[in-house]
């Protein structure tokens, strides 16, 4: 009873969505089951934003570019264009969380240190980058240029020469399920450890943090890369199942996307930002239908009002209000 | 001699545009601390406003007339129904004038369709001095532009209203004590930045392709110019779009356009980084 109580009463709301998500494949078709593959990696690119703008204070508005060089490296690796010994998922996916967080560290060492840039300054800074390497990858012919890479293998879970390549979308569904639950449940385990309390005061008093010893640098860059690293390993999982990785998954479009999501789904929430994530992207491919061009226009407004009345989120305000009936604190 | 006295007109002609992009930016963001996101969305406005009072066979300067009048309307609009809501969540701003972008880039779209417009340059002569030769109509373009910054300043640093302007910018609660309606004075400070956005896209119009993506391209590099001049003092503006918009510019003679853009981008976070007050600012007071 006391560990129901301490450990895993929190936790329910996560077990209770990813469960439910397990089941979907039971009642949908193969079509449906593909775009749930999406759904979750997106869910899992938009944890990456919530963790680092939600509990770090951080508003990176170019999250896409370390989903892209997850994206990238992940496409170069498993097709064997490195070298043929590294043609395996396991290494691409290594390789896409080390080279994303490898570059956040580089990033963030250099946009953090000292005196720093903060706030609006870095939101702009960030989607200056994004675009940069989005123009970069467009030009870059070694890595497909404007076309991208084609035929990217979907992800192989064998190993010393056995295969198993997931090429239908069920067994790739719960490949990734697996994966982005261990993320999720992981995550809402770290905001809540002393490592989350860290995080808060970054946010709420980091004069005070400072003063109680604690480098606030160090901290600001571990969690940038760790989301960093979440970001790429979703860029990673996301080109095993497109199968193609282009420059705008690098760029400005995509980080505004997941932007929106996560403002929309509530980004001090991980959960919601996950939902916020798959809701927005079935509420596109509904809408899109019905409204047609109109579909962005209401995107755009939804966005722009829920930030404006709803500033903790669309899903994350009810997500908080049943979780303070139940007694539960949400993450 | 000819070779550099072309590249060096061209430059000048993208930083004046640039400045005067970045100056209705600097208003908003040193005034009111609100990143407008959106700045670009209405500077395109600006160009298509020029595109339909063409269509309609409306002389060019009904144009220059009511584009900062539809546009200064629309950021009227936007600051009564979006930005006074937000004013004290300065991080919000970004998010919120982000989705207004996508809806006014969406709505013309739907209205103009995501395809390129011209406008016709209403001027079609060529200054020919000796073998140097340039069109007529971008020097008109960079005389208007001059007179529309100096006007900016001397609005900001000689009259009464740029008084209590600069006034609110420095001690925004004193001046609010000693009588100033700040949120009037930040209300039609929102207009004069949206109608300068108006007024630029609608100037440039003949000598760009008209498109919805067209914001973007001049709203990161206003933001630049503003963030490498310093958010402090206007010339910063002057300084930074000098900076910006004279590199890429300047650049694109010797390495092809994106290796010239990717440049100044790296080079503008450079010194975004290591001065954060930008070139001409000095410390920040606590």
């Amino acid at each position: 009873m006391e560990f129901w109580e301490a450990k895993l009463k929190n936790k329910l709301p996560v077990i209770i969505t990813f469960g439910s998500l397990a089941l979907i494949p039971l009642f949908v078709g193969d079509y449906w089951i593909s775009q749930l593959n999406y759904y979750l990696v997106y869910g899992l690119f938009a944890l990456s934003l919530s963790l680092v703008w939600g509990y770090g204070g951080i508003l990176c508005l170019g999250q896409a570019i370390f989903f892209g060089i997850g994206a990238y490296v992940m496409a170069v690796t498993t097709k064997g264009m490195i070298s043929p010994i590294l043609m395996n998922s396991y290494i691409g996916l290594a390789l896409a969380i080390l080279c994303s967080a490898a570059f956040a560290a580089l990033l963030g060492s250099f946009l953090f240190a000292g005196k720093g840039i903060n706030g609006a300054y870095l939101a702009i800074v960030t989607l200056a980058i994004a675009i940069v390497l989005e123009r970069l990858m467009s030009n870059w012919y070694l890595l497909g240029g404007y076309n991208g890479l084609l035929d990217v293998p979907p992800l192989n879970l064998g190993a010393f020469g056995y295969d198993i390549e997931l090429w239908d979308s069920l067994p790739a569904f719960y490949t990734l399920w697996v994966i982005v639950f261990s993320v999720a449940i992981g995550l809402t385990y770290l905001v809540r450890s002393d490592y989350g309390i860290l995080l808060t005061s970054i946010k709420t008093n980091p004069d005070r943090l400072a003063y109680f010893g604690f480098s606030i640098l160090k901290l600001k860059l571990s969690v940038f890369c760790l989301s960093a690293a979440i970001a790429g390993l979703a860029g990673a999982l996301f080109v095993t199942i497109d199968g193609f990785a282009s420059p705008t998954l690098i760029g400005f479009t995509l980080s505004t996307e997941v932007l929106i999501w996560v403002a929309i789904g509530g980004k001090e929430v991980l959960l919601a930002a996950f939902l916020g994530a798959i809701a927005t992207r079935i509420a596109e491919s509904w809408l899109s239908e019905i409204f047609g061009d109109y579909w962005i226009l209401i995107l755009g407004i939804t966005f722009m009002v829920s930030v404006v009345l709803l500033p903790k989120g669309l899903i994350a305000t009810p997500l908080s209000h049943i979780g303070k009936r139940l007694s539960i604190k949400i993450d | 001699m000819m070779d550099i006295l072309i590249p060096l007109i061209d430059a000048s002609s993208y930083v004046l545009i640039l400045v005067l992009i970045a100056l209705g930016l600097m208003i908003i963001f040193g005034m009111m601390g609100v990143i407008n996101m959106a700045h670009g969305e209405l500077f395109m406005i600006g160009a298509y406003v020029m595109v339909l009072t063409q269509s309609a066979g409306l002389p060019f300067i009904v144009g220059l007339i009511l584009a900062p009048l539809l546009v200064g309307l629309l950021g009227l609009i936007i600051e009564t129904l979006l930005i006074r809501h937000i004013y004290l969540r300065p991080l919000d701003t970004i998010l919120a004038t982000w989705g207004l972008s996508i809806a006014l880039k969406q709505g013309i779209v739907l209205i103009f369709g995501p395809e390129a417009q011209s406008v016709t340059s209403p001027i079609d002569a060529t200054l020919i001095i000796g073998d140097f030769s340039y069109p007529m109509y971008r020097l008109i373009v960079m005389g208007i532009s001059a007179s529309l910054i100096a006007g900016t300043f001397w609005l900001f640093l000689k009259t009464d209203f740029g008084l209590m302007a600069r006034a609110v910018i420095a001690r925004p609660d004193t001046s609010a004590a000693l009588g100033i309606n700040t949120r009037r004075l930040y209300r039609w400070s929102f207009v004069i930045g949206t109608a300068l956005a108006g007024l630029a896209g609608a100037l440039i119009a003949p000598t760009i392709s008209v498109d919805p993506q067209m914001g973007l391209g001049y709203l990161i590099p206003g933001f630049l110019s503003i963030l490498v001049g310093g958010a402090g003092p206007l010339a910063g503006v002057l300084v930074g779009g000098g900076a910006v918009g004279g590199t890429s510019s300047l650049l694109t003679v010797w390495i092809s356009p994106v290796a010239a853009q990717i440049a100044v981008f790296v080079l503008a976070i450079l010194v975004i980084r290591l001065r954060p007050n930008g070139i001409l600012g000095g410390k920040i007071e606590k």
